[in-house]
């Protein structure tokens, strides 16, 4: 088992992505209770689309080196825009999210359509190149995780107010607006950042997984967040391993990014499971509570 | 004599609000006076709602003014503390009774610093308040829906607020939760503070409060219960809606 886990990281090229990954485990496991808690899941969602057109603008100015630029803007300028056209209450966030996903989407599709080189990069693109991870990606993510770290800190309690009450945090005299924005925000950063090594597909897992799964396991915020980043660890780690061994030992090839979000839904539909079994042999002493 | 400016928590001074730039209500005029309920009557669409909402600074006065504790209301909000309707929070939110009071302490305590000891006594003593101590621990949702409106009572009670706003407080409480929650507003008002809610129970408003603003669109009376809760009163503020009974009561519907 010891030799399963902890060997494969022999090799720098594998132990450059298992500290990529960690690090996205644990920051992912904790802006996920942040998008499960104020239900942003689609807004994830829609900015893993909006990117798009960020990276082939990026890769057309300065080839692989602008992509995460590229998208970085896209992703900023999507959550300012969300923030924005939702803090006036007239258009649904849902609505409004759609319009930006399928605006930016559309706009990436019309510029990739005009390139022919592009198919190879758009495929690292959709499903992440971990496996090729260099030390400046690696930089990027600890650098995001550094400010997440610093921003949920500083601004926990006034996000879980506006979390749970939006409308008793407005007459408390939080200002919503800028709280949405720097929530929004952070989805933003930290989507950019996973892009790299799982790609916009699987991003939107690597955030809402572990977290959804931590709140199967607790009630309780503090253990939701703790279980959600320990379980990114964990995903991260075995999903690599189990990758790298079905690959060399087995002649299997697995995708490193999609068998960490595997490892991750496993450990999600075990705690389903476990919840149902719980709640069935409990419901006799729940009843009378 | 009319009590001196300082001894006025809110001053209604021809205060128009609008909502969404709709006129919401027009032409309140009364003072909330310090240790006092007042309790706001009227309809659905009343503007019951807008007028909170004004008081707590997040609609605008489109005509005359609202003056809280000296203040305009969006510069006052240290001081007011807002009771929400608890059936508008998500009963899955994985938060405990605790947390939720304790956001009551969050202006007090800043950005980064942890809670004190105070504000942590400051939450139990609020929770106490309103009979729910034994419950500080378990899930906010899993409460019943009085037992959560009290707690977000408690919270309010937490920032030890000079002015107090309840949105219908008592919308599907059950009675041991009502007399809670009544109990513990009078321990405020015993303090010093000022009380506003907004209510459809007049019976509530009648034995409760110790005066009346009487609403729909626009204000129609703001006095003591006796004088504000009168069959002719009622009638023209509920028009269409009130039903008249043999006896000269009235029927009010929602």
């Amino acid at each position: 088992m010891t030799d399963l886990l902890i060997e494969p990281f022999g090799a720098p090229y594998m132990a450059r992505a298992l500290v990529e990954g960690l690090i996205l485990g644990a920051l992912c496991g904790a802006v996920g209770v942040y998008v499960l808690v104020r239900r942003l899941a689609f807004l994830a969602d829609a900015i893993t689309h909006t990117v798009f057109p960020g990276v082939v603008i990026g890769f057309l100015v300065s080839g692989q080196s602008g992509i995460v630029p590229g998208a970085l803007v896209c992703a900023v300028l999507a959550a300012g825009l969300f923030t924005l056209v939702t803090s006036t209450d007239r258009v649904s966030d849902d609505a409004t999210l759609a319009v930006l996903l399928t605006s930016f989407f559309a706009l990436g599709v019309v510029l990739v359509s005009r390139q022919r080189s592009y198919t190879a990069d758009l495929t690292a693109f959709l499903f992440g190149h971990i496996l090729t991870i260099d030390r400046s990606d690696i930089l990027v993510t600890a650098a995001v995780a550094v400010l997440a770290v610093l921003v949920l800190l500083a601004l926990g309690r006034p996000l879980l107010a506006g979390a749970f009450d939006r409308e008793w945090a407005r007459a408390a005299g939080y200002r919503i607006t800028l709280l949405d924005l720097v929530g929004n925000m952070l989805i933003a950063l930290v989507v950019v950042a996973a892009v790299q090594a799982v790609g916009t597909v699987l991003v939107i897992a690597m955030l809402v997984v572990p977290a959804a799964t931590a709140r199967l396991v607790s009630d309780r915020l503090p253990v939701i967040v703790a279980v959600a980043m320990g379980l990114g660890l964990l995903g991260a780690w075995w999903g690599l391993a189990a990758s790298y061994s079905a690959s060399i030992d087995h002649g299997v090839r697995l995708s490193a990014g999609a068998t960490i979000v595997l490892v991750l839904v496993a450990g999600y539909a075990l705690a389903l499971l476990g919840r149902v079994a719980h709640r069935a042999l409990a419901r006799p002493a729940t009843a009378t509570r | 004599m009319p009590p001196p400016v300082h001894d006025a928590a809110i001053v209604f001074t021809h205060a128009s609000v609008a909502y969404d730039r709709f006129p919401a209500v027009e032409q309140v005029n009364g003072t909330v006076r310090p240790g006092e309920i007042v309790a706001l009557v009227g309809p659905n669409g009343a503007g019951k709602s807008s007028l909170i909402k004004a008081v707590l600074g997040l609609v605008p006065v489109v005509a005359g003014s609202i003056v809280v504790l000296g203040r305009p209301p969006a510069q006052a909000r240290r001081q007011v503390a807002y009771v929400p309707q608890a059936d508008t929070l998500d009963p899955n939110f994985p938060i405990s009774v605790a947390q939720v009071v304790l956001m009551g302490r969050y202006r007090r305590i800043g950005w980064l610093r942890p809670p004190g000891r105070a504000d942590r006594a400051a939450a139990a003593a609020a929770l106490a308040a309103v009979g729910l101590e034994h419950r500080a621990r378990d899930r906010f949702g899993l409460l019943s829906g009085g037992q959560r409106q009290r707690v977000l009572l408690a919270r309010a009670i937490a920032s030890e607020p000079a002015v107090l706003v309840l949105d219908e407080p008592f919308n599907g409480v059950d009675v041991v939760s009502q007399e809670a929650l009544l109990g513990a507003v009078r321990e405020l008002t015993a303090r010093g503070a000022a009380v506003i809610i907004s209510t459809h129970d007049l019976t509530l408003a009648q034995s409760a409060c110790d005066r009346v603003c009487l609403l729909n669109r626009r204000q129609f009376a703001f006095g003591p219960p006796a004088d504000v809760l009168t069959p002719p009163l009622l009638r023209q503020a509920y028009g269409g809606a009130a039903l008249e009974l043999a006896d000269h009561g009235l029927i009010l519907a929602r």
